[in-house]
């Protein structure tokens, strides 16, 4: 074994040691210890990869995005017995872990189950930076809600396969397709989300606008036949009643 | 899984699995979307495992896994022939410059190594992976990721030497996948 094939065996040795007693390595460790030369050199690399996985360890996740996952991803969608108690479940726990307010413009009659998670989800995802990209019938659509005093868009001004072919941002909630559109008013930026009502289980069904505030930010939700909307914004609820 | 269970795994996992998909999607924005749709396919499917104690390589399979998949329209992956060759050892310069510089730094100049390389750097800095342990999360033989660290690693250092340099620029971090706002 010559020197460069040592390193490149020593290359997948873990900093923290533990691979000291695995046999793959011991030929090429054996050698460091008696080659001076090969043994500073993996002295180096181990203060080296021990330096950047510390580093590395240190960046944090988002703060949203645990409560995000718990009110989201958990939800599980399907039509068994058991999954819709998990549905009831999950978004009931969502809603008291986040201590979601809910407050209501006016009273929905049944909210879907998946409501306050839908919220969650687009509150925690207005908090983060990143949001770009969209198509251009995206731009009618934006145009219209930037103007003041107009009305929060219904089904019939959404075509959602239309956006969604042509690059508006789409993200991930129980399992379908969301898409996000944003769009400034009278100086504050909004996020409406908009998803597909499983005919099914209407389980993003709300006569709403449902409102949920939670820290950092707060969304109203509201439904409209088979599309599902959120509207979230960091400016807090009272900026998002004003647009209904 | 009970409501606790699945609570413990995603704190058990949720960060590690966040800074792997930083270091593959290269945005916040896509990483969280990859953790959250990685824990939603557990809740729907991964539950049924049953021994718990590969929940945490399940996670990391199913999460590279997606991010393959919502890749693979627009992009190509590296062959080993493709891959250039490793770049000179680490010096105790480079010790010292990783020391200065922050965690940010550090993850937007590993965002900068060719993809084929970051997966199984990440894996190994981040979640102190065994190469036996990325060999069977990537799905790649053990010589594969045997020399994908060894390159791996120096592209990173170059990459960080690169991120000192005054007139250089690394990707902004966390950096976004646009031109302009929606």
């Amino acid at each position: 074994m010559t020197n460069e094939e040592a390193k490149f065996i020593l290359s997948a040795f873990r900093p923290n040691g533990m691979d000291t007693d695995n046999p793959r390595f011991g030929d090429a460790l054996r050698m460091a210890g008696t080659d001076p030369i090969l043994g500073q050199w993996l002295e180096r690399s181990r203060a080296y990869d021990s330096a950047v996985a510390g580093k590395l360890k240190q960046v944090a996740p988002p703060p949203s995005l645990r409560e995000a996952i718990l009110a989201g991803a958990r939800v599980s969608a399907g039509p068994r017995g058991g999954m819709r108690r998990l549905t009831w479940i999950a978004g009931l726990a969502a809603a008291a872990a986040l201590a979601v307010t809910l407050l209501t413009m006016k009273e929905p009659t049944r909210p879907g189950s998946l409501v306050p998670a839908f919220a969650s989800f687009a509150i925690a995802d207005a908090l983060r930076d990143g949001h770009v990209g969209h198509g251009e019938p995206s731009e009618a659509l934006i145009t219209g809600l930037q103007a003041s005093g107009a009305p929060m868009p219904g089904a019939e001004q959404i075509d959602f396969d239309r956006l969604k072919d042509t690059g508006c941002r789409t993200l991930s909630f129980a399992g379908r397709d969301v898409i996000e559109v944003c769009f400034a008013r009278d100086g504050t930026l909004f996020h409406l989300y908009i998803a597909r009502i499983d005919p099914s289980r209407a389980d993003l069904s709300t006569k709403g606008p449902v409102f949920i505030e939670q820290a950092g930010g707060a969304a109203a939700v509201w439904s409209d036949h088979n599309l599902g909307f959120a509207l979230a914004s960091k400016a807090g609820v009272e900026a998002i009643r004003r647009l209904f | 899984m009970n409501d606790e269970a699945f609570t413990q795994l995603v704190d058990a996992n949720y960060a590690s699995l966040y800074r792997f998909a930083l270091s593959l999607a290269r945005n916040g924005a896509d990483a969280g979307d990859l953790v959250q749709q990685t824990f939603f396919i557990w809740a729907t499917k991964g539950h049924g495992l049953r021994e718990l104690s590969k929940a945490k390589s399940w996670l990391f399979t199913t999460l590279y896994r997606e991010f393959l998949r919502g890749r693979r329209r627009d992009s190509r992956s590296s062959s080993l022939e493709d891959l250039p060759p490793a770049e000179r050892d680490p010096v105790a310069e480079d010790i010292d410059r990783v020391s200065r510089i922050d965690a940010g730094a550090v993850m937007a100049a590993l965002q900068t190594v060719d993809e084929s390389f970051r997966s199984p750097l990440t894996l190994f800095y981040i979640e102190d992976m065994s190469y036996q342990e990325i060999a069977d999360t990537l799905d790649v033989p053990i010589g594969t990721v045997m020399s994908r660290l060894s390159r791996g690693k120096a592209q990173l250092r170059m990459a960080l030497e690169r991120s000192e340099a005054p007139s250089s620029k690394v990707l902004p971090f966390p950096s976004t996948k646009g031109s302009r706002a929606s």
